[in-house]
């Protein structure tokens, strides 16, 4: 039943073209997509995109995060309807897509996030929704077999009796891939997954990847990452702020103009030029460990520069500085806050410290969706003298600092009532920034900064830490987009498997040296 | 899924189409927001063209009187509705407090009625210190045990079930100082009666509260993101304690305002009040997902309600059937307002 | 090295998932049977042990019901009520049948039982209905229904028992003994290895327990989301008509208040130590039904030391708070919406 075993030709093919001929124009393409467009409260995700992919065709899909690559193969999915454009499948128009049909004619998406069970077993989940069954009883050893078949073919070492919870991510990835891949695929769709997989299980998946080329299947690759589409593509497609800005062949492309695209600008200009002036230490810890995530992290970052830690995701980069903030507990080692150890650590504790972090998912742990604006930028100062007295609130003082902050940081729309719902994605990010504004910090926490925001807020952004760090400030950023801390760190680090792999400052943070550290076990052997 | 009371609940619908949704949730939530302020006017007139005895002025100080007692355990419910909980255990624990202040106070007060001052100082204080317990109990079950409010509440409300019909062995207690009733209930100020110069004064002291406190404020954020709250440095356990105590104590003042009135000690409000406030503060639109409400939900939603049941009592409207109707209109209000929350 | 408060909370989080409640129910099982043996020997005769028996039944069924909701997802409140209208209808019909058209007791009893599970399954399609397709969350819903259900029941009756059912249905069958064992029991063995069967080997068991793990993948295959739902709630429903059922004929007469409150709190109780999760996904019969066995033992206990059955709310409100709690201080950071 996989789509590996057969490999009969599209039905609906055309009259044969001659080998050595042009390009066949008259067998209907895979997959049209003609002026998409897509709207959320606040943003118009997609505006009249236009794509198309051919069988046995790699098209990756290019840009930002936010750009609206994953709104754009949610359409294709079935996930939601566009508010305006047609989709094309072989030849035929779809309408009314819903995510089951459109697995059923052949359209597989691999999204970040797994659509798996967590307390069912892998061949559970493989068989979802296609049980063997008599009677409505399963037939668990038959359907078990299937699922090590399909496993043991595509050269994922998983045990089928295995329940998901209890797989790492990388694992449950490969479940989630041999999953898009147990039916008839036509169309694999997948969305960066290469984010949380070492440079062997890459390799693996582009050799999967290639094979399914060979057997006619369309694949729409969708990555931000330079490295990956080189290896891959056959076509590029470059989104930015929800608009097509060009399709090309990937032999006829250069990198930097492809970054030009993506960008909208020459790469000297998305990033500001900093002046570090690195100072006192503000940021020590010493044998951090946090359970398996973390292991023995000595780091330092200093008043006056920025510091980046490099790693991918899962290297527990994230982890470090939310246990250093006090939202991951310890299982060793300590902090030490401009010098003064900290017996105990906590939000509370760290913020009157003066240590500000910024999670990485805004919606989930940095705003209040459904409050105004006012109260979110007070969010972290409301119980502070400036803004209340004994627990009373100084409702025009609240204001006064709402309505200064909305101008300083330039946010649209400039109305202190207006519900942080209705924002864009770099509005709301601005919002969650405005609270390193409303207190006395000297150290400020980055955690992936620039996700899901279009590329003149992700500018804003570079300048508000630029203001920062020039005005005396210890900035630490945590990011997976490796040309941010490349351009904006003095110092690097970089993370693996839990462990500091290495420093790096000045000459020596090039990505071709970062890179090579991403896959680095260190002497210590890695963690948990 | 969607969260109640901290319980995930199986409202799974099929996807609908999401433009569809979007100008089903916009249409509605325009009408809900006009609509919703209004309709206790609307509910009234309806009734009135059926039962012209609605609209006398008679029954419009009654409802009046009604509402305010009401209100004031719709403004506990809402208070804990805002934290993204739910009191289930408000009703037994008006009936716990009310027999519990009457006991104390008969024990006090003397036969020929002395010392019915103290008695219903006395009175006051226990019931009071009674809804504290019950604040704490709650409190501390859902901010530290981290049992989930609905089942922490479902409990407390067996609990003051088991207590409170253990009292008294299920009967009334009479005996209480006129003093009590007086203060309470009886009399009028400046041509107002008490009952609702205590509703307008708890009103009044949750609208400084919800708007003007550190306290109030943390309602509305742990309600709309707890996750964030915590990044955000608040201190969760405490502020949702609070919230479960504070609600405890408006509990208790709106069982001592019914003692007063029945000028007894009742132990037969089960868990039909509890439903009572529910259905009122989330028809007046507070929403059961937190983060939404206030002052303005309390009153449309208690005033809707009472004269919900106020009509339907003149209008001979068997009790079965109300409770039927009660709760007809309880799904209906969510569902309400589930969709006009699409927009969002 | 310094320790955050947070990793004093990992610890004990780390202590109770290991130890769980669930764990602990054998544990205590023996301790209450020890403790009752040494305090009061009533304990063991064998009409209480009986009684414990029929009790445990009873709960069993009806906690296998709210189990299902509850892996679903969604908990059902209105169970206690449905329980008591299976009972009245069924009492009702039967009644009505012998009396009025003086049919045979067996076949009034069959027509009887077949309208009374009818009611329980409307019941259950309303609440699964509203809950799927209004969108209400099903805990508003199930006490939207408590209160319609109680209504109606309460208006068939005026409160009063009802009477007249057919001897045959009492003696043949609610108070029998089977093979020296309550005829209860029998049907509750029967029940719980139904569902045991459904969970494990069946489509229907692996949706279920699909939708409430995680329902956009349940969806995304295929899987109508709306229909198991609904299908589920029907069950629960129909699982706590037979409860009434099997009360009513060991009480002999249609009751309105089947002790309903309390039946639903125990029922939640039930499933929740037998590890049934609130947040969905997991639940499994067979250690539901260990878990009623124990809180039925519990409630005996307190009944036979003259803990009145008001007091008795309060122990169980109690033991159900501290389950929950180790539950979810197990379950660590993840009990944080």
């Amino acid at each position: 039943m996989s789509a590996l075993a057969s490999t009969e030709s599209p039905a609906a093919s055309g009259p044969p073209v001659p080998i050595g001929s042009a390009v066949q124009v008259s067998a209907p393409k895979l997959l049209e997509a003609i002026e998409i467009s897509k709207r959320f409260p606040g943003v118009q995700a997609l505006d009249g995109v236009n794509f198309d992919l051919a069988h046995g065709e790699i098209h990756v899909l290019f840009g930002e995060n936010g750009a609206g690559k994953s709104t754009l193969i949610n359409v294709i999915a079935g996930t939601y309807p566009p508010d305006g454009g047609r989709l094309f499948y072989e030849g035929q128009e779809l309408r009314h897509l819903s995510p089951h049909h459109a697995r059923l004619i052949g359209v597989s998406p691999v999204f970040q996030e797994f659509s798996l069970v967590p307390d069912l077993t892998v061949a559970q989940n493989l068989s979802l929704g296609r049980e063997i069954a008599r009677f409505g009883f399963l037939r668990a050893a038959q359907m078990r077999r299937r699922a090590e078949n399909l496993l043991a073919e595509l050269g994922f070492d998983l045990d089928p009796r295995k329940t998901v919870r209890a797989l790492s991510r990388a694992h449950q990835q490969m479940v989630e891939i041999a999953k898009a891949l147990v039916s008839d695929v036509r169309l694999l769709i997948l969305d960066e997954p290469t984010a949380s997989l070492t440079e062997r299980e890459t390799q693996r998946l582009f050799g999967l990847i290639e094979r399914l080329r060979r057997e006619n299947v369309g694949i729409i690759y969708v990555s931000h990452r330079m490295r990956e589409i080189k290896q891959l593509a056959d076509r590029i497609t470059v989104l930015r702020d929800g608009k097509l800005i060009g399709s090309r062949k990937a032999s006829e492309v250069s990198e930097s103009e492809l970054l030009e695209m993506m960008t909208g600008r020459k790469i000297e200009f998305l990033f500001p030029a900093i002046e570090h002036k690195p100072r006192e230490k503000a940021l020590q810890t010493t044998g951090l460990s946090v359970g398996g995530v973390v292991a023995e992290v000595d780091f330092h970052a200093h008043v006056g520069e920025i510091t980046g830690i490099a790693g991918l995701v899962g290297c527990g980069k994230s982890e470090l500085i939310r246990a250093i903030y006090g939202l991951e507990p310890l299982t060793a080692g300590s902090v030490q806050v401009n010098g003064t150890p900290c017996e105990q650590i906590s939000p509370t504790l760290s913020l009157s410290r003066g240590v500000c972090y910024f999670p990485a998912d805004r919606v989930a742990e940095g705003l209040a969706l459904e409050r105004p604006i006012r109260e979110n930028v007070s969010l972290v100062a409301l119980r502070l003298p400036l803004l209340s007295t004994y627990g009373w609130i100084r409702r025009g003082a609240e204001r006064r600092l709402t309505r200064q902050i909305i101008e300083r940081l330039q946010l649209r729309p400039p109305s202190p009532e207006r519900t942080v719902a209705h924002l864009s994605g770099g509005n709301r990010q601005k919002v969650m920034l405005a609270r390193g504004l409303t207190r006395d910090f000297q150290v400020f926490l980055f955690d992936e900064p620039t996700i899901g925001i279009d590329v003149g807020a992700k500018i804003e952004v570079y300048n508000f830490m630029k203001t920062l760090v020039e005005a005396g400030a210890a900035i630490v950023l945590v990011s997976s987009e490796l040309p941010e801390v490349l351009h904006l760190s003095n110092r690097v680090y970089v993370m693996h498997h839990g462990r500091m792999v290495a420093e790096l400052g000045g000459k020596e943070i090039t990505e071709q040296n970062v890179l090579a550290r991403f896959f680095q076990d260190s002497s210590k052997g890695a963690a948990g | 899924m969607d969260r109640v009371g901290g319980i995930q609940s199986a409202a799974v619908g099929l996807p609908t189409t999401a433009e569809r949704r979007q100008v089903l949730a916009h249409s509605v939530s325009l009408v809900y927001r006009v609509l919703v302020p209004a309709s206790p006017a609307i509910l009234a007139l309806g009734f009135g063209v059926y039962v012209p005895a609605v609209l006398s002025l008679e029954n419009i100080i009654n409802i009046i009187q009604q509402t305010a007692f009401l209100f004031v355990l719709t403004c506990a419910q809402t208070i804990v509705l805002l934290t993204r909980g739910l009191d289930l255990s408000l009703g037994p624990s008006v009936s716990m407090i009310s027999v519990a202040s009457a006991l104390t106070m008969t024990a006090i007060v003397g036969s020929d009625g002395s010392n019915g001052i103290i008695a219903a100082l006395a009175g006051t204080a226990s019931g009071l210190l009674i809804g504290l317990l019950v604040g704490i109990f709650n409190g501390i079950a859902v901010a530290w045990l981290r049992v989930n409010p609905f089942v922490a509440t479902l409990a407390s409300m067996n609990i003051c079930l088991g207590i409170g019909t253990s009292l008294s062995d299920g009967h009334p207690v009479f005996g209480i100082p006129e003093e009590f009733n007086v203060a309470g209930y009886r009399l009028h100020v400046l041509g107002i009666p008490m009952s609702i110069i205590y509703a307008m004064a708890v009103g009044i002291a949750l609208h400084l509260l919800l708007q003007y406190t550190v306290v109030g404020r943390s309602f509305y954020v742990l309600g709309s993101n707890p996750r964030a709250a915590i990044v955000a440095g608040w201190p969760r356990r405490r502020l949702l304690a609070l919230a479960y105590i504070l609600s405890a104590l408006l509990t208790a003042v709106g069982a001592l305002i019914l003692t007063a009135r029945a000028a007894s000690g009742a132990p037969n409000l089960g868990g039909g009040l509890s439903l009572q406030t529910i259905a009122a503060a989330v028809i007046g639109g507070v929403s059961l997902t937190g983060g939404r409400g206030g002052l303005s939900s309390a009153l449309i939603g208690s005033f809707f309600i009472t004269i919900l049941s106020n009509g339907m009592n003149l209008a001979e409207i068997g009790g079965y059937t109300q409770m039927l109707v009660m709760g007809a209109i309880v799904i209906f209000a969510v569902a309400l307002d589930r969709v006009a929350r699409m927009d969002l | 090295m310094s320790v955050t408060s947070v990793e004093r909370v990992a610890l004990m989080e780390r202590l109770s998932a290991r130890l769980g409640v669930v764990g602990l129910i054998p544990f205590l099982l023996v301790l209450i049977v020890i403790g009752m043996t040494l305090v009061e020997p009533r304990f063991y005769s064998l009409a209480n042990l009986f009684n414990i028996l029929r009790n445990t039944s009873f709960l069993a069924i009806m906690a296998c019901g709210q189990m299902l909701v509850m892996i679903v997802g969604g908990m059902d409140l209105s169970v206690g009520a449905t329980a008591a209208l299976a009972s009245v209808v069924a009492a009702k019909v039967m009644a009505g049948a012998t009396e009025a058209f003086g049919v045979d007791p067996a076949a009034a009893m069959s027509l009887g039982i077949f309208i009374s599970i009818g009611s329980a399954a409307a019941v259950g399609l309303l609440n699964g209905l509203c809950s799927a397709l209004l969108r209400v969350p099903s805990l508003i819903v199930t006490l939207g229904t408590l209160s319609i259900v109680s209504g109606i029941t309460l208006m068939m009756t005026s409160g009063m028992p009802v009477y007249g059912l057919p001897q045959s249905f009492i003696t043949g069958f609610g108070r029998a003994l089977w093979w020296g064992v309550p005829a209860p029991a029998y049907v509750a063995v029967a029940v719980v290895g139904a569902v045991w069967l459904v969970q494990r080997k069946t489509v229907l068991g692996t949706y279920i327990y699909a939708i409430g793990g995680n329902p956009l993948a349940a969806i995304v295959s295929g899987i109508s989301a709306t229909f198991y739902v609904v299908l589920t709630f029907v069950l629960c429903a129909l699982l706590a008509g037979v409860t009434g059922l099997l009360i009513t004929a060991q009480m002999g007469s249609g009751q309105t208040n089947l002790g309903g409150d309390r039946l639903m709190l125990l029922s939640i109780a039930a499933a929740v130590i037998g590890g049934t999760s609130l947040r969905g996904g997991i639940g499994r019969a067979e250690i539901v039904g260990l878990s009623a066995l124990f809180l039925s033992t519990l409630t005996n206990a307190l009944n036979l030391l003259r803990i009145n059955s008001k007091k008795e709310l309060v122990v169980l409100g109690v033991v159900v708070v501290a389950a929950v709690a180790i539950d979810s201080l197990g379950r660590g950071k993840a009990a944080v919406e």
